[in-house]
């Protein structure tokens, strides 16, 4: 591209308006990065539960409602369950003052390392969860969230259980995205034992591994048979059907998110159209000069097109920096929102930084056509004559 | 009633000193029609510049209707050009967005008068230099010759004591050219002001009273005029 | 000073230039007022429920409605409290709820939690606020049910005269509720012994609430109620208690105000741009007013004039197509769904108010005078005879 000294010359003429472009285009391209970090967190937590051999079972009427105990035992022992863990929802506060700030649950230690083998957490620090009753594995957004490292003691008061428990961590959950936190139901029910009520009978939702995805669908039928009778009546769904079930709420947010990002983009191409046609107009004298020298209408056009394009690329690379800035510093400030829940992960994908520097040259490119055709298309002898 | 002593002007242009008046010394009497005339870089739009009020000297005096030019601030100056000078530019310089009308009107918009006197006056001033018809165009409407009426219009409308004329003729063709030294000759003598005019135009000398030579920076000479002895 | 007719006159002649900008301005009010209202909406109705004459008693320790307990000699010793107001008859206005969140279908399909409230009659009196506006309030042991306007329509069976299943049974729907726009709207109000029974809860209640009388002390009836020693019970004023249930919603504050000043910065370079070429091209003008004598002050008012008419321009545009948006989307998605702390969903209604425009209307007069000031600057900044001297 021989002529792209010439057309960076051009943008130079004007540094300030250049600088004030690019400026504008990056901040809407920041914009843009960041609200669409909001649906993404949706999607990488449906698509990432890509697990299609792990099954939820809970109450039907509603996950507040607890299901009894022995429906565990009742559930393993099902042809097919090749692991099946409880989780109960122990709703422990760390700071009080801030409430429930990441989801607690009390859990059986043993299968957790073959109901969820994908979520590869270390066997070793796995071991010392089944060993060490106090023991806590903790997802790794809670743990950046908090400061927390393996070895850390923490305590949690109890908010549905009148209890309070203390906790050293042993494990993580490597995912940036996850705040889980999770302990020995052992532990909580001793805990409360102690205290002088009865101990846990209750169980908030199981899961399970089914040995050959074809079994999922007969295997949800029958658990859910099994107990159609019972005072506690299932209801089993896979993993990826829970989670889009959980998340179907959050959809007209997510519709008004996508709605702003776009009236965002919209913007930008205002913004690189006025910058364009601006500098076109001005230059209507020059470029008849050109013209006369022998430059064709569509080395013209290609100019300036080109000068439109690198104009909002650069805007579109400086978005794209301030995005993943911008998004550190929310991350180190929020933490995990229920209104929000996965929504506000804030993490900028490589797919969200293409898409961002995509924008902006497709932008580039929309809003630079109609001031270069018009340019191109000048006669020369009228521009002359006109302007000189 | 101007009158500038040992007036010289420097100025920079990146590394270089430009000289553009040395010592020039000239007065200008009441009423009178006065050409500076002179080839590229005399300096002779430099002077009309420092007579108008429009920028400062290097060193020496200026005196323009009674007040001294020299001590005056920036926004001092723009009040000074707003009462006692009237200006007419080579390129017309009316505010393209504005009718005939209001361009004339705009000067008196710095002046305390109420809208409908503002308005009086403008139209009077448009019909002195015959283009009462022609008040609501905007300049794009009109013809070089027109629009230079109406810029004369409005450096008359004031009531002035100097009009300065910046190459009035520049952009005009024979006849316009004509008409245009013409009218600031009459306009001149029947309301009494002081007209400098900065010109190449040769056809000026048969209309002004008296005409100063520059060359260099440096007054050479003054001799009167054409329109003396009319 | 220079007439206006001067700047408006300019805006009109560069129309390109001016809409464009205009339109950049009316693109980030309209984004920035959508994202503010739907969070003022959210406070609104978050911080809207509450009354200050009320007392919220909850398990000591129970963050919120949902995960609390009340014994139910609790609520039979509190109510005849000093302090509690009495209606006509002279019984206790004292409110005793159990607090479940069962599964609801939506008419789309999906599946969200929503809060039913056991009550008693009782409820309507200490909860003023909410009215019956079609049908009328349930008949104990009746298997009957009232909605929320914010419940009805959105889910399956939540009309006037359907039949709702949730829980483990069949509720009639016989009435429909208001409540100033606040997450009561949001909930499914039903019998309290009823709905104890079908969830299987031996402990009956999860909360009170309790209307303090006129000219009562209410910190010390909250005080006494705490400091009970049979029960362990924290009363609180409900608009203290609801101001802390949305605290989820100022998280989302931060992300409204960085939304705005992030596009705000960007709308301003884009002002500032246009304004700079503005000068830029009328630089004889400029020269020209300043020879005949205006002023600095005049040549600046006169470039911020037309910077903050394009700034209203894009606030007026900005402003109407936000409020019309906001009822489309708000219409199409029947009201838009927020998660509380109780795990349930908060139906709210989309509603641009005269707060969201006051902020959107500030917004565009600063990106018109923090836009418009540089270039003004310069064009008073200019000397005449530069200005004048054609290049």
């Amino acid at each position: 591209m021989k002529f792209l000294p010439f057309i960076w010359r051009q943008l130079s003429r004007n540094k300030l308006r250049t600088a004030l472009t690019a400026g504008a285009i990056g901040l809407a391209v920041s914009l843009v990065c960041i609200l669409l970090t909001m649906p993404a967190g949706m999607d990488a937590l449906l698509t990432q539960v890509a697990s299609n051999t792990r099954i939820v079972v809970h109450n039907e009427a509603g996950l507040v409602y607890p299901l009894p105990y022995s429906y565990l035992q009742k559930i393993r022992s099902q042809p097919g369950v090749v692991s099946a863990a409880s989780w109960t929802w122990f709703g422990g506060v760390f700071r009080e003052e801030k409430g429930v700030e990441f989801p607690n649950f009390a859990i059986e230690p043993e299968p957790i390392g073959s109901v969820w083998a994908d979520w590869k957490i270390e066997p070793q620090q796995l071991e010392e969860f089944r060993r060490y009753r106090d023991g806590a594995i903790v997802g790794r957004g809670t743990l950046n969230k908090n400061g927390w490292k393996i070895g850390d003691l923490v305590t949690l008061k109890g908010t549905v259980y009148p209890v309070d428990l203390a906790f050293r961590i042993v494990g993580e959950i490597p995912n940036e995205r996850s705040p889980i936190f999770l302990f020995q139901r052992e532990y909580l029910d001793q805990a409360l034992r102690a205290g002088g009520r009865g101990g846990l009978d209750i169980l908030g939702t199981v899961w399970l591994r089914v040995d050959d995805p074809a079994r999922v669908a007969p295997l949800m039928s029958q658990i859910d048979e099994m107990f159609r009778n019972s005072e506690a009546v299932t209801a089993s769904e896979t993993e990826k059907s829970y989670f889009a079930n959980f998340f179907s709420m959050l959809q007209g947010f997510v519709t008004v998110i996508l709605i702003v990002t776009g009236l965002v983009a919209l913007c930008i191409v205002f913004i690189a159209a006025n910058t364009a046609s601006m500098a076109v107009r001005e230059r209507i004298g020059e470029i008849a000069v050109l013209k006369a020298l022998g430059f064709s209408r569509r080395l013209i056009f290609t100019t300036l097109l080109s000068e439109a394009v690198l104009l909002s690329t650069l805007g579109g690379v400086l978005g794209v920096l301030g995005a993943l800035a911008l998004t550190q510093l929310l991350r180190a400030g929020s933490g995990w929102n229920p209104a929000l829940g996965p929504l506000g992960s804030f993490i900028v994908t490589q797919a969200i930084l293409v898409q961002g520097l995509f924008l902006a040259l497709f932008v580039g490119m929309l809003s630079g056509v109609v001031p270069a055709l018009g340019a191109a298309r000048r006669s020369v002898a009228e521009t002359l004559r006109e302007v000189l | 009633m101007i009158e500038v002593r040992d007036v010289s002007r420097v100025y920079r242009r990146g590394a270089d000193e430009v000289h553009a008046l040395e010592h020039v010394s000239l007065r200008i009497e009441r009423g009178r029609f006065a050409a500076l005339m002179g080839p590229s870089g005399s300096g002779k739009s430099t002077l009309l510049n420092i007579l108008a009020g429009l920028d400062r000297p290097t060193s020496g005096v200026v005196e323009v209707a009674g007040q001294r030019l020299n001590d005056l601030s920036e926004d001092q100056l723009a009040a000074f050009r707003a009462r006692h000078v009237g200006f007419v530019f080579q390129f017309f310089n009316l505010i393209p967005v504005l009718n005939a009308r209001a361009n004339v009107e705009l000067p008196l918009l710095l002046t305390r008068l109420g809208k409908a006197d503002r308005r009086t006056r403008a139209e009077t001033a448009l019909r002195i230099v015959g283009l009462a018809d022609r008040a609501m165009h905007k300049p794009n409407e009109m013809s070089g010759g027109e629009q230079q009426r109406v810029a004369i219009a409005r450096a008359f409308v004031t009531d002035p004591e100097i009009v300065v004329a910046d190459e009035p003729t520049g952009d005009l063709d024979a006849k316009n050219a004509v008409e245009i030294l013409a009218l600031l000759r009459d306009l001149a003598r029947e309301f009494g002001k002081t007209v400098v005019m900065v010109t190449h135009d040769p056809r000026g000398e048969a209309f002004v009273d008296e005409i100063h030579h520059l060359d260099k920076g440096v007054l050479l000479d003054s001799i009167a005029g054409g329109g003396a002895a009319a | 000073m220079l007439p206006i007719r001067y700047a408006l006159g300019n805006l009109a002649a560069r129309r390109t230039r001016t809409l464009l900008t205009v339109a950049v301005i009316a693109l980030v009010v309209v984004a920035t007022t959508l994202f503010g209202s739907l969070v003022s909406s959210l406070r609104r109705t978050l911080v809207g429920t509450g009354n200050e004459r009320n007392l919220i008693v909850l398990r000591k320790g129970a963050t919120n409605d949902g995960s609390s307990v009340i014994p139910l000699e609790a609520f039979q010793s509190l109510r005849f409290f000093d302090g509690v107001a009495r209606d006509a008859a002279g019984n206790p206005l004292a409110s005793p709820e159990l607090v479940v969140q069962p599964f609801f279908r939506t008419a789309g399909g999906g599946r969200e939690n929503v809060l039913v409230r056991g009550v008693e009659a009782v409820a309507l009196q200490v909860h003023d606020e909410v009215a019956i506006v079609e049908g009328r309030m349930f008949h104990p042991s009746s298997g009957e049910a009232i909605v929320g306007s914010g419940v009805a329509g959105r889910y399956v069976g939540a009309k006037v005269g359907d039949t709702l299943d949730f829980g483990r049974g069949h509720w009639r729907v016989v009435g429909r509720f208001d409540s100033n726009g606040s997450s009561f709207e949001s909930e499914v109000w039903v019998d309290v012994r009823e709905l104890a029974a079908d969830a299987k809860r031996s402990i009956p209640y999860s909360g009170l609430r309790i209307r303090a009388a006129e000219g009562a002390d209410m910190d010390a009836l909250a005080r006494r109620i705490n400091d009970d020693p049979r029960y362990a019970l924290d009363a609180s004023p409900e608009p203290a208690y609801y101001e802390k249930q949305a605290e989820s919603a100022n998280a989302l504050y931060f992300i409204v105000v960085g939304l705005a000043v992030l596009a705000g910065i960007g709308a301003i370079f884009g002002a500032t741009n246009t304004l700079y070429a503005a000068v830029q091209s009328r630089r004889a003008e400029i020269g020209t007013l300043r020879a005949l004598g205006f002023s600095r002050t005049a040549i600046v008012v006169s470039f911020l004039i037309e910077s903050l008419v394009i700034a209203f321009g894009g606030f007026a545009i900005g402003a109407t197509l936000a409020a019309l948006l906001g009822r489309l989307v708000s219409w199409w998605l029947g009201g838009i769904a927020f998660g509380a702390a109780t795990f349930t969903t908060n139906v709210i209604q989309l509603r641009v108010g005269a707060s969201d425009l006051a902020n959107a209307l500030a917004l565009a007069l600063v990106i018109g005078l923090v836009g418009g000031i540089a270039p003004a600057a310069r064009a008073a900044r200019m000397r005449p005879i530069e200005a004048l001297r054609r290049a």
